[in-house]
């Protein structure tokens, strides 16, 4: 309800000076982003089409000059290389996003009681997830160790095991071990969204349940899961994105070994172009582990949109 | 009947934090139980190191291997080359996010939503992926083993999470101050440099810090695109520890140490900032 309206004259002069700039303003906001766009569409968008286009050629890193063969490569690719890639991908993927949820999602429970000094924890326990990727995996070897490491040492001495294990080394427990150091690295991550999202739950409603009878659990399942089921889709969703291409980790663990057992999308297309110099073959790979990645992508912005919209 | 319903929920509200306490308790030892080994091991003497099963509490304590890195040559040029690529990624970003946050922020136009997405969307698109070209790209103009190289592809990736940062940062500064200064006359350009972005330059601060940590971290960028002596540390250390037959354990430990440093300084810094912005960026499309 407005009080007074102001004259129709004097609004027009009000605004006559800015109508003018309007334009110029939109323009002039556009303008602004031309540094990204270009460097977006030189490192990110050029190359993208680029690669994909290689796939259809058989080229060589190391020798100049490129063939086209149509869809061979693709035709290669799935012979002997997409389905092992696919299933180790998949595993890792699952694996990575479940557990580190289901830790982090614990912990900011836990953090999300009154917990002497929880402001303090909170920055604490994020730092897992600061540290260097590259430091992460160095640890994580060295604690997988065959001969020194500290887990066949626990593990020995608490009488678990007989013997040490070549944890890393061994095809059944490489992608196991490799699940476990990448949990400790992005479970503070997944604690810190969820903790942020705990905090927005009124805690009125939880009063309320309460009063009415409610077990920890039921408002658990009936009020914090439902508030929180936005966030939760963002965090999973995110995470299984990024794992789908993670590279770090695995590359310096095992480098995609032993015998392949941990070669994921990215591990192969790297080892295939810069390895192999095959980059026809790692083109071809590259776009069908894209066209999967899209699907995930696609279902994140309209995740993204909608939430951003409540 | 109303003292009961009010007294009963009161007794189950009081809060159990042993249930916490242990789950903090547990995860603690898992998230800190490597950190601490990562310590342990950067001071234990070598002949300590090597042993089985290893020493939970070090007996002696030494510094040798931190005097070893010293000793190593080429670990300082990595640290060097780190250090140079990590500030000049922070600059850049900082300069290319400012712009575009305050676009995304301040006007409205066509094609605005779409643009943010695009940039939203492009840090999910495979490194591994885009390398394959990039390096064609990067071979062709002569840039393979420079700085630039690194800066440019860094940027990219750096981006997306600090433009989100700063849009938040400038969502909060009231329109009527810049409004006022064009009334003053002030051109567009001087709004921002002169207004815009002192008055957001902690902001600036923070996402400048943020880019440095995830340039300072990258490691397939510059394992492929720079040569040894434009190589940073992360892939340096990678190739001087591990490709080597055996492993210095207690010396890479040590460098691990050294090479997390920095970022756990700007982060204890930025800590504030950086879990907002997390959120943020994560949340809004």
């Amino acid at each position: 309800m407005t009080l007074i309206s102001s004259p129709p004259e004097v609004r027009d002069v009000a605004k006559s000076p800015r109508q003018g700039r309007h334009l110029s303003d939109k323009t002039f906001g556009f303008l602004l982003t031309l540094p990204a766009v270009v460097l977006f569409s030189a490192i990110v968008l050029y190359p993208l089409i680029g690669s994909l286009t290689t796939s259809l050629f058989q080229q060589s890193l190391v020798i100049p000059g490129r063939s086209f063969v149509g869809l061979d490569n693709f035709r290669q690719v799935l012979d002997d290389q997409f389905w092992p890639v696919l299933r180790n991908t998949l595993v890792f993927t699952v694996f990575s996003t479940a557990c580190p949820f289901i830790l982090g999602f614990a912990l900011a429970l836990a953090l999300n009681t009154r917990l002497p000094g929880r402001a303090v924890l909170r920055g604490v326990f994020l730092f897992p997830w600061v540290i260097p990727g590259v430091v992460v995996s160095f640890a994580w070897l060295w604690i997988f160790n065959a001969n020194y490491g500290l887990l066949n040492g626990v593990l020995v001495q608490l009488g678990l095991i007989d013997a040490p294990v070549s944890w890393l080394g061994d095809p059944t427990t490489a992608m196991a071990a490799i699940i476990v150091a990448k949990t400790w690295a992005s479970f503070p991550w997944i604690m810190v969204m969820l903790l942020a999202g705990l905090q927005t739950v009124p805690a009125t409603l939880h009063e309320a349940a309460a009063m009415d009878g409610a077990g920890t659990l039921r408002r658990f399942w009936h009020i914090t899961l439902p508030h929180l089921r936005g966030i939760i889709g963002i965090v999973v969703l995110l995470e299984v994105i990024w794992n789908f291409q993670h590279f770090d980790m695995i590359y310096v663990l095992t480098g995609g070994g032993p015998a392949g057992a941990t070669t994921t999308f990215a591990v192969a297309v790297y080892e295939t172009a810069f390895k192999g110099f095959d980059l026809g073959r790692a083109g071809a790979l590259g776009a069908l582990w894209l066209l999967l990645l899209l699907v995930l992508v696609v279902g994140y912005v309209r995740l993204a949109e909608r939430e951003e919209k409540r | 009947m109303t003292t009961l319903t009010v007294a009963a929920p009161r007794k189950r509200r009081k809060p159990r934090p042993w249930l916490a306490m242990a789950a903090v308790l547990v995860i603690g030892v898992f998230a800190f139980g490597p950190v601490y080994w990562l310590i342990v091991t950067a001071l234990t003497p070598s002949g300590d190191a090597f042993r089985f099963p290893p020493r939970l509490w070090p007996r002696t304590v030494t510094l040798e291997h931190f005097a070893n890195l010293a000793d190593n040559p080429v670990l300082g040029r990595y640290l060097v080359n780190s250090l140079i690529v990590s500030s000049l990624t922070a600059v850049l970003t900082v300069l290319v996010s400012a712009y575009t946050a305050y676009s995304f922020s301040k006007f409205r136009y066509r094609g605005r939503r779409s643009l943010m997405s695009l940039i939203l969307a492009s840090q999910m698109f495979p490194q591994a992926l885009l390398l394959i070209t990039l390096y064609l790209l990067f071979s062709a103009f002569g840039l393979l083993n420079s700085y630039l190289a690194l800066v440019l592809s860094f940027t990219t990736f750096t981006l997306p999470l600090c433009v989100w940062m700063l849009k938040g940062f400038f969502d909060t500064i009231p329109d009527e101050l810049l409004e006022a200064a064009k009334v003053d006359g002030a051109g567009q350009g001087s709004v921002i440099h002169r207004i815009l972005l002192p008055v957001s330059l902690p902001g600036l601060v923070a996402t400048g810090l943020f880019a440095f940590i995830r340039g300072w971290n990258d490691f397939i960028f510059a394992l492929t695109l720079a040569g040894p002596d434009k190589q940073t540390l992360p892939p340096g250390l990678v190739n001087t520890y591990l490709g080597e037959f055996q492993a210095a354990w207690p010396d890479l430990m040590a460098a691990s140490l050294v090479v997390s440093l920095p970022v756990v300084g700007g982060f204890v810094i930025l800590q504030r900032y950086l879990v907002a912005g997390l959120v943020s960026g994560a949340v809004k499309g």
